[in-house]
């Protein structure tokens, strides 16, 4: 493998990372940017896409039901939630917030685990995306390459969402001054219930776009709620472009990182996040704290 | 009301005595055991084969006329929390015998308390050498295959293959380390030439940069040591990007949870097995058709060799007459019992058990869901088992 062929499929490597910890990001950014609530839950949302694109596949028999379905039904689960519970804590303080997603992460994680078990599922590349391509003669996953512009579509088309529909103006119109949102007659907490379940339902399509890598399994959330964090810490809570920014910079130097420094694989994210602590406390496009 | 407050009581009492009467009677066994994370899937296997076990004896009225009760704890395959939960056990459940901890980080922090416990600790997968090596403490036993065992049959393996050149993935604990090591010194003593390994840390999800690392490398084969859920995504990316038309895949275990969820990726893998189900002795076909019968499957690895570790204990246990850890202990050393791999000898020098090895290969048959692993190499006992207290072996 000459440097050319190792640089390009690193980076495509990198990149397809950078889409899956932008899904998990993303999600958890937009819900802390309105909303003003960490949402302790996000992980576990993101595994719960990956048990329903598995169940989705196996009674449609359809990956791409599964990459609807999948966001849909978490969505959904994640607005309830919303109106269920949070909609009657908004005027405590911050801790109950983190108090009751913690409780929703316990709840649904036995859910899922008396719902499809303890052993890890195995979830199917769709026949159209299980090829490789030679990418100066190295192989190269076609999935992965479907990841990466599975990342840059949902990021154009959240970008587009938020600047050009009506519902994307009264989004960031709520984070700005939500009294003034309801005051002018429109319902705010129909506005929070929305983007709640967005949030949930774009972890979920994290999950069910990781699945064919990772397989679907109890192990999941633990690991992508500490993802998502470092995203949001690294890109400034809050901060659409943030996260997404935090997602490629994370992956690039995790790939690079294990690569040239694998006994540090594990510390390089971390570093990467101290880094920017000191540097910008913020985030790097947050509002300064 | 028509229950008054006096009869409730008197109930609730006369519940509480007949529950303190049956737990002085029966014989605890402490189950901590991994059943969230990475792990969670390997400690649901090693549970269900200690339930299974206590069913079977219970149903025959116990050991020693006593039932035999399983205290089960998640330890989360958290050392630190493993050693709190066993401790619990220890002082308030009254245990006095362990087994069934997943990993061997977390049996490495228990060794060091037994004695003090005095409590007898049987393990039913951990695999790191050097708990019957340096580590070696007189209330720890083994009755399961070591990493340095699974290692050792493969590499027996590799001396008769064309393969020349190796590289090496394991999980970055205790056990990956370990096992690393050994297939090393390995497969240099069968003239072949080692070139490298890298860890991953436990809970990789991304194992592309990894694989990167070996196609680089050269290799003809890979050495694999890793478990749960980081073997099944690291098999399932494999796979993605083509590894195996390139590489041999090689592993110290094939397990057939990591088979089950990673689907036609695995086949063509070749690697030991602890216990693979299709052993033909009287032992183990009524095991597996008991198995069968109560679950509608085959055991599976973790399954078959915790089951082993059940079943050597329950011989200690009968010959002791007891499960007093100085009665039992001497009961151990030296046992043999006929399991389901047959005759196997706990030695008593390093408490290690003595055993055969297997070699298998993952292939595909017609009407089976999964692929299946097919044993390709048996190795005697003292072909696979190191030199009392070694993790290195002379030949």
């Amino acid at each position: 493998m000459d440097l050319l062929s190792f640089l390009l499929v690193q980076c495509l490597n990198a990149l397809s990372q950078a889409a899956l910890l932008f899904f998990l990001g993303v999600g958890l950014t937009l819900i802390f940017g309105i909303m003003r609530i960490v949402n302790f839950a996000h992980g576990t949302f993101y595994m719960l896409g990956a048990f329903l694109g598995y169940s989705a596949v196996r009674l449609t028999g359809s990956f791409w039901a599964g990459l609807v379905l999948g966001p849909l039904v978490a969505g959904g689960i994640g607005a309830a939630f919303e109106m269920g519970l949070l909609r009657r804590l908004y005027k405590r303080d911050d801790s109950a917030f983190l108090m009751v997603t913690f409780g929703l992460t316990l709840v649904l994680g036995e859910i899922i685990r008396l719902v499809w078990g303890v052993d890890a599922l195995q979830v199917q590349v769709p026949d159209s995306l299980s090829g490789i391509v030679f990418l100066l003669d190295e192989p190269f996953p076609v999935y992965r390459l479907f990841l990466v512009a599975a990342g840059a579509i949902v990021a154009v088309g959240i970008w587009q969402f938020l600047e050009r529909t009506r519902l994307g103006l009264l989004i960031r119109a709520t984070s700005q001054n939500a009294e003034m949102v309801h005051a002018l007659g429109v319902d705010v907490n129909l506005v929070r219930s929305g983007i709640f379940g967005i949030g949930c339902g774009l972890a979920a399509l994290g999950g069910v776009l990781a699945a064919p890598l990772l397989s679907a399994s109890l192990g999941m959330a633990g690991n992508a709620i500490i993802d998502a964090f470092v995203i949001v810490i690294i890109g400034g809570m809050g901060s659409f472009p943030g996260s997404l920014l935090a997602a490629i910079l994370v992956a690039f130097v995790q790939v690079f990182g294990t690569y040239y420094f694998p006994d540090f694989a594990m510390a390089a994210m971390y570093l990467l996040m101290l880094l920017v602590l000191v540097v910008r406390p913020g985030g790097l496009l947050g509002k300064e704290a | 009301m028509s229950v008054s407050r006096r009869v409730l009581l008197q109930t609730a009492a006369v519940a509480g005595m007949t529950r303190r009467a049956f737990a002085a009677d029966s014989i605890k066994i402490g189950i901590p055991v991994a059943l969230t994370g990475p792990l969670g899937g390997i400690g649901a296997q090693m549970r269900r084969a200690c339930e299974f076990w206590a069913k079977q004896v219970n149903a025959k009225g116990g050991l020693l006329g006593r039932p035999i009760e399983l205290i089960v704890e998640d330890t989360a395959a958290n050392p630190a929390t493993t050693v709190r939960k066993v401790q619990e056990m220890v002082e308030r459940s009254g245990v006095r015998l362990i087994t069934c901890i997943v990993a061997s980080n977390e049996a490495l922090a228990v060794v060091p308390k037994l004695a003090e416990w005095d409590t007898i600790f049987v393990s039913g997968d951990n695999g790191d050498g050097r708990l019957t090596g340096e580590s070696l403490v007189p209330n720890f036993f083994r009755p399961n295959v070591s990493g340095p065992m699974g290692t050792r049959a493969v590499t027996l393996w590799l001396r008769d293959s064309p393969m020349k050149k190796f590289y090496g993935i394991g999980m970055d604990y205790a056990w990956g380390h370990n096992s690393m090591e050994v297939f090393e010194s390995e497969a240099k003593r069968a003239g072949k030439e080692f070139l490298g390994a890298v860890f991953s840390p436990t809970g990789t999800k991304d194992f592309s940069t990894y694989i990167t690392k070996i196609r680089q490398s050269g290799a003809d084969g890979c050495y694999l040591v890793l478990a749960g859920d980081d073997n099944v995504a690291f098999l399932t990316q494999a796979k993605q990007y083509r590894l195996g038309e390139k590489v041999q895949l090689l592993t110290e275990q094939v397990d057939e949870m990591g088979i089950n969820a990673s689907g036609d990726a695995s086949v063509g893998l070749i690697g030991g097995s602890r216990y693979p189900a299709a052993l033909d002795n009287p032992q183990n076909k009524a095991f597996v058709a008991a198995w069968q019968a109560e679950y509608g499957r085959l055991p599976q690895m973790f399954e078959g060799d915790q089951y082993q570790s059940c079943i050597v204990m329950q011989a200690g246990i009968e010959k002791a007459g007891s499960v007093e850890a100085a009665k039992l202990r001497a009961a151990l050393e030296g046992l043999v019992v006929t399991s389901v791999k047959g005759p196997i000898t706990m030695r008593a020098c390093d408490h290690q058990a003595e055993q055969p090895g297997f070699v298998v290969k993952v292939v595909k048959k017609d009407g089976m869901e999964h692929p299946v692993p097919e044993v390709i190499a048996t190795y005697k006992a003292d072909r696979v088992t190191p030199p009392c207290n070694q993790m290195v072996y002379t030949d």
